[in-house]
This record gives structure tokens, sequence and C-alpha cells, in this order.
């Protein structure tokens, strides 16, 4: 049985819907602006990829947005999104056969930092009464499953930046196992003020825009966003004469278990779960066409991915273009991955790669072919995405071109 | 699918012991984790009462070496991981040579971290917050820290479904071992208890404790039940492929036959009181399990409830009695969340723990306390400790959100 793709859907800092998102991409359009969701007086740097004029109420038909918090909001624009580009509707499943998995960095982070807020300001009333069911972090599936009829697998996969991955990987395993007809997949993540804060803390924000592999890079640009792909076997997909953007092959996961916050210095975790992920996916590593970076923008991580990819495809690596399109939409913490599918099923549809923007200054540790000069006209067979996290967690999907 | 998954070792940290024997032993005598708490400050609430670990001492368990990073939450995870490890005959250094991964299943991980770091930028301005803090404030810091801690450099996976989390996490993890994607998993959940998390369901008038209550009842299926109380732990049970296993000569505790799962995604908001859409969910999730092991409702011969004293506990004994069709008279089924507490994303691994034990030991805790019992399981609940021949359990585990997941387990053959 092969897993295909069949909807596609995102909310990002430079697009919402696939095709602006997508036009986006291809433009190299930067999504970065001064932050204003939160108070920035008391940080040195003012750099966000905020998604301006969100308005969720369009998405909404069965819920109260008003009764859940942002990031649930983002999963449910962006799934109604990937159903309605699948063509697919409640009518059109078995509910029990319908399922959904979602990764996630920090859940619903503003309903946390609405209690601390009252804790602090010593206002405890409300917010308290409704933390305990709005937090937890599962409820971004629930959200999504009450508003689609997914009456199967439901679940969240917190594996911070890499929880896209994790997502995708999980819903093509449950298709595999027989555990549902039709899965939807992805990431989301609000703008927050924890993670602000933390990636401040670290000292790892860019001061002004994010430029991955460069050498003069000074980090990643925290961000938000919520994307998800619908999977279904390919003979359901073919019956019902749906449009399949690429197959979803296989994938690779690994811990460094080396560092919480840093990535191993030689990227050895990364290069074993590029490994599994060719193993899975029954690809050889000369097919690979496209390597959807990681790619934050900061000094280790570029560096580290770099020699990762080095270790896996040897002086091959030198012939795949490698792109990270975090350099326009920013790092969108547990939604990247899974915005960096949408963005690697449209490569393999549309044959064309999206460039790394903002690229100026070639690094001798960064020194693979990273399309640097604008969106290229490849039509490409393989391509594999990489994810990593927080908790030296690795994930690396392969998805191919469709061929019928 | 052939490969098939046996559970070789298992490890507990919680309030009524820090092994399965004890743990087990505590839940047939009918002791109650319920107590003052002492971990922190509760304004305005004389007393409060919950299942903490108040004794909890990780040196004891871990040594002082590398524990300055781990919060509570990665310290209860870590040691439960070092249980384990060693009740199934996992050395470090045999930890360190394999790609022996990590599945968690957690519902708050660590919040408390969390409000620390965000109330401590409030107070004293972003600049002060701790980089070190941060670092376990995603949710998957407690498996990124175990992980780190034992070396294990497998798939380390986290999973959230409410207070499903802990028996999705197996669930999750045998589909890897089935598939072949793995061969040796730590899995379970983890959660602790903390100001965050009490206040809130303290609050939100779920609690057998919470305002307006004249005395706790958490007595499941009683018809004189009030709310649950919270609890704490970590709980992992060692799971590996069953010939990768004999390879090594391990020993075997027990054999998971199958696992399904199920949302009630038709109710408009999480369950309150008992639900027939909910019931629906679980019916569909037992049914999915027992398919999956190939069995059918006559060969369970025990039930490890996820019932907690909530006035939705209805709902699970509606579906029990539909899934076994009015063979629950000769069924036993336990509540455990009576003595324990409900652990929340750790309940559903510390139920399949205790279910390990009940089939080694073939007695099934009584659910202490319970006298008038409401409704459809008259014949199969008792506040009496049952002793009876059982080789195959089902251990069940249900969100007031809507999820729902069923485990099979069996006695090795």
């Amino acid at each position: 049985m092969r897993v295909v793709v069949t909807g596609l859907g995102a909310v990002t800092p430079i697009g919402t819907g696939r095709e602006d998102f997508w036009t986006s991409l291809l433009e190299g359009r930067n999504g970065f602006g001064d932050v204003t969701s939160l108070d920035i007086s008391g940080y040195k740097v003012n750099r966000g990829c905020e998604l301006r004029d969100f308005d969720a109420s369009p998405y909404f038909q069965r819920q109260d947005p008003n009764s859940m918090g942002r990031t649930s909001h983002l999963a449910v624009a962006a799934a109604r999104m990937a159903l309605g580009d699948a063509g697919l509707d409640a009518d059109s499943y078995p509910s029990e056969r319908a399922g959904v998995c979602i990764g996630t960095t920090s859940g619903e982070p503003l309903v946390i930092e609405e209690l601390d807020d009252c804790i602090v300001g010593e206002c405890l009333d409300e917010s308290d009464k409704h933390f305990s069911y709005r937090y937890p972090c599962h409820v971004i599936a629930a959200h999504v499953a009450r508003e689609f009829e997914l009456g199967g697998i439901n679940q969240v996969i917190p594996t911070a930046c890499a929880a896209g991955n994790y997502a995708v990987a999980y819903a093509m395993d449950a298709l595999l196992a027989g555990r549902a007809d039709v899965m939807l997949a992805g990431g989301a993540d609000a703008f927050s003020r924890i993670t602000y804060t933390g990636f401040y803390r670290l000292g790892a924000i860019a001061p002004d825009i994010c430029r991955p592999f460069d050498l003069n890079r000074s980090g990643m640009i925290p961000g938000e966003g919520a994307a998800m792909v619908v999977l279904e076997s390919e003979e359901r997909a073919q019956r019902r004469g749906a449009r399949i953007y690429a197959e979803m092959a296989g994938y690779g996961l690994s811990c460094d278990a080396f560092h919480m916050t840093g990535p191993h210095p030689e990227g050895d975790g990364a290069a074993r779960a590029m490994r599994m992920a060719l193993k899975s996916s029954r690809s050889n590593r000369e097919d690979v066409g496209y390597i959807c970076a990681h790619g934050t923008g900061t000094k280790a991580s570029d560096k580290a991915e770099t020699k990762a990819v080095k270790q896996v495809f040897g002086d091959g690596a030198y012939q795949i273009p490698v792109s990270s399109i975090k350099s326009m939409l920013g790092h969108t913490m547990g939604a990247a991955s899974a915005i960096e599918a949408v963005a690697c099923a449209s490569t393999l549809s549309e044959g064309k790669i999206p460039p790394t923007a903002n690229w100026e200054t070639p690094d001798p540790e960064c020194d693979l072919d990273y399309v640097t000069s604008g969106a290229r006209d490849q039509q490409v067979e393989v391509v594999m995405s990489n994810a990593y996290a927080f908790g030296g967690n690795n994930a690396s999907i392969v998805l191919k071109r469709y061929r019928g | 699918m052939n490969r098939e998954v046996v559970i070789t070792g298992t490890g507990v940290v919680s309030p009524l012991g820090d092994s399965r024997g004890e743990v087990h032993e505590a839940l047939c005598a009918g002791q109650t984790a319920l107590k003052s708490v002492q971990g922190f400050d509760t304004p305005g609430i004389e007393p409060p009462l919950a299942g903490e670990i108040a004794d909890f001492d990780p040196v004891a368990y871990l040594g002082s070496r590398n524990l300055r990073p781990l919060d509570r939450t990665s310290k209860l995870l870590t040691t439960a991981a070092k249980l384990a490890a060693e009740d199934s005959g996992w050395t470090a250094e045999m930890l360190a040579e394999h790609d022996v991964g990590l599945v968690v299943g957690t519902m708050f991980c660590s919040a408390h971290t969390i409000s620390q770091f965000d109330q401590r930028g409030l107070r004293e301005g972003p600049s002060r917050a701790s980089p070190l803090d941060f670092a376990n404030t995603v949710i998957n810091a407690a498996s990124g820290q175990a992980a780190i801690w034992h070396k294990l450099s497998g798939l380390n996976s986290t999973i959230s479904a409410g207070s499903t989390s802990g028996l999705q996490a197996l669930a999750y993890a045998v589909d890897m071992i089935r598939s072949g994607r793995a061969t040796a998993l730590l899995s379970g959940g983890v959660e602790e208890l903390c100001y965050e998390t009490f206040f809130g369901f303290y609050n939100s008038g779920s609690l057998c404790n919470s305002p307006g209550r004249d005395q706790p009842m958490p007595v499941p299926f009683d018809t004189r039940r009030n709310g649950f109380f919270l609890s704490e732990g970590a709980a992992l049970l060692m799971l590996e492929e069953a010939e990768s296993a004999a390879a090594r000569g391990a020993r075997v505790l027990a054999e998971i036959k199958g696992h399904g799962s199920a949302f009630d995604c038709r109710s408009s908001s999480r369950a309150d009181g008992h639900s027939e859409l909910l019931a629906d969910a679980i019916v569909r999730a037992v049914q999915a399990a027992l398919d999956d092991a190939g069995l059918t409702a006559a060969d369970v011969q025990a039930v490890s409830a996820s019932a907690n004293g909530s006035r939705a506990d209805m709902t699970e004994a509606t579906a029990l009695a539909q899934t076994f069709n009015g063979q629950t008279d000769r069924l036993p089924v336990t509540a455990i969340k009576r003595m324990l507490g409900d652990q929340l994303g750790a309940a559903g691994a510390m139920q399949t723990i205790d279910m390990v034990e009940t089939i080694h030991d073939q007695r099934l805790p009584g659910i202490h306390g319970l006298e008038d019992v409401e409704g459809t399981l008259p014949g199969s609940v008792s506040d009496l400790t049952r002793e009876f021949e059982v080789e195959t359990a089902l251990v069940n585990s249900v969100g007031l959100d809507g999820n729902c997941c069923s485990l099979v387990i069996a006695a090795h053959s």
C-alpha cells in the first residue's frame, strides 16, 4: 500500500492557503516585522514572524472560537483548507475511519500566559477556572476533530520543533497499519511570550533578518503558523479521482541524547534519521533531488545540519539543492516541518524548488548548494525534509513524486 | 505484522510505592494516596488534598550526577526509566549501545516550570528569565532529559491525548515495534502534581475536594462519588520485540496483544456527566483493541477501568456493559484511581503495570469504599480484592474531551 498526499493547507507569515503561500515562497518574500502581540520593551531584540490580522471565525462552523486558544484556531484553519483542497468534507469519509495527528512545541501557550498574568497581577479568577481544560495541548486535535467530525485516531505529538514531521510520520503509519482511511496531519503553534523570551535568553534571535547558511547569519526569528496535509491510500485517492500531490514514502526518527537545546556538533543523530528515512522509503541517496532543510539560521544548527547531510550523501551532497524556507517565514516551531511538508509536496507536483532567501556571504563550513539566487525550475523525484528539536529530536521524512 | 510485543520490565514512581509489587499490595489493601499536599502553598484552601509523592528523592535512585538540569517531571520520568531498565535487565551500557527509544505520554508535562519561567520574566523582566528553565518549557522536555541521562538514542516521542496519553503512548510504541521501526522502547507516561494543575482542576470543580464538597468521595461507580483526586507519578514499561527479547534471554512479564482508539467528535463539548456519544466512542475503542488482538469480548477476564470518581464514570460503565453484552456479571472490573488518584498522563501506563501484576498474582484490587453501585456494573465491581484466574485483560482509558484508548494484555504463552 502506498500513502499519498491529496490536500494541503497552510497559515503562514507569508501567505494563507496553499497557493498564496507557494507564490510567496517562490518570490522569496520575507515575513519578518516588529513584534506587535507582546510588550517588547524589556527585550533587546524586536523581530518576529507574526500572523497579522488573522481572523479565526470564517474557519469555524461547529464550535465557538472564543472557547479555545489561538493554536487551535490556526490548526482548524489549516485543516479546513487542507480538506477543501482535497475535495473532502465530513460526508466524504466514514467518521470513525478518519483521524487527526498534530505536532506542536508549546500547545496553547497563551492560556498559561494568561494564568501567569493573573498570578503575577494577583487577579486569579476566570482564567484559573478554564486553565485545566483549555491549556493541555491535546485540545488542539480535539478541536479539529469536532470541527470536521473525525472520530478515529486523535493525537497530539508535542515533540517541539520537529513535531510536524512526527505527526505526518505517525499518520502515515496509522494508514499503513489499517487503523484509518483518511488522516489529517500537521503542526500548529501560536506566537508566544514564553517562546520569544526563551529564544531571546538563548541569544538565538536574529536582530534583523534570518539568513540560513550565510557566514554572517545571526539567528532565527520566532514565528507562528499551522499547516495540515491530507493523507490517504493511493487506492482510495484514485477511486475518488483526487489530485495527488506526492507520495508520503518514509521517515526516520532519532535522538541525539546529547544536549537539550543544541545539536550534536557532528550531526550524528540527524544523519541517522536521514539514513533511516532513506531506507524506510526504499530510496537510494542518489535519488534525492532536493533537501528541505531545518535551516533555522543559527550558527550551530546550520553547521551541524550541513555536516549531517555530508555524512549521509558523501560527495553527492554537493549536487543536491538544499534550501531553508525559514529564511522567509521564520521559525514557526511545531508548525515548521508541517509547513515544510506542504512546500515539499508542492515542489514535487510543480517542479520548482523554493529558495533560501537573504543569503549573501558564503560560509566555508556551509558549502552546499543552498539555492540562493531565487526559486529554481527543476523536476525532482525524491525530496527529504529535515526537522530538529529541543530534546535532541531528529525527524526526517521522504516524499516522492507521484506518477500514477 | 507478525512481530509480537512483550513487556520485559516496569518502572514506577507513585505515591503508593516505587515498584509494581509494592503498589499492587497497597491497591489490594485499599490504601489511599489522598493526603495533605506539602509541595506548594495553598492560600485559602485548608487542607489541599492530593496524591503527592511527598518523599520523592531522585538522588536515592539516580545519584547526584547530572540532576541539576532536570525539573520534577523530568526527575520522575528519568527515575521510572532507570527502574524499568533495571527490572528488564538492561544495563546502562546496553542502553547506550543500542538504539533504545522512549515514548512518553503526558498531559501537562512541565506546566509548573513553564509558568515559573514566564512569571520570572514578568516580575523581573525578560532578561532575568532562566535559559536553563527554558529548555524544560517544551512539552517533550521530560523525554528529552531522560534520553540524555540514559543515553537513549532511538526514537523519542511524546504523546498528548489528555488523560489517555499514557495508554496512547503504549499503543504508539506497540505499532513502532510491530512495524519494525524499533525493537526496544521504554514507554508509558508521566505527570507531576503542581500548583498550576491542582488549582486549575480545583477551581474548575472537577475534584472531589473542589469548592462546595462536604467530604471527598472519589469512589468510582458509587452513587455518592463527587469527583476525582489529582495525583502524580511516572510509569514506564520496557517493550520489546518478542524474538529479540527471547534472544537476549529476557524474562517476559506479559504480552501486549492489541490496542484501539477512538474519539467522540460529535459531542459539542467535553463530557460533564453521562454521554451516550462518548460511550459509543469507548465501545469503538474497546472493539478495535479486541479486533487488533484477534480476540472477542468473551476472552477478556478482567478490566482496569478509567473511572476516577467523576460523574462521567457512568459513561464508561454503560460502554463496558454494552461491549460485554450482559456478560459483565462474570467480568471483574477494577478502578485503581480510587486509591491512586488520577495521574492523568501517567494513569493508563500505571493501570497497565498493575494489570501485569494482577496477571502475575491473580488478584484484582477492589474499589475501596464502594457501597452503593450506580447503574450497569453491579455484578462486576466490588470493594473487595478478588482472586481468580486471569490470563487476558483489558485496560481502558477515557478522556473527557473525547479521547478513548484500550489495550489488551495477556500472560506470556
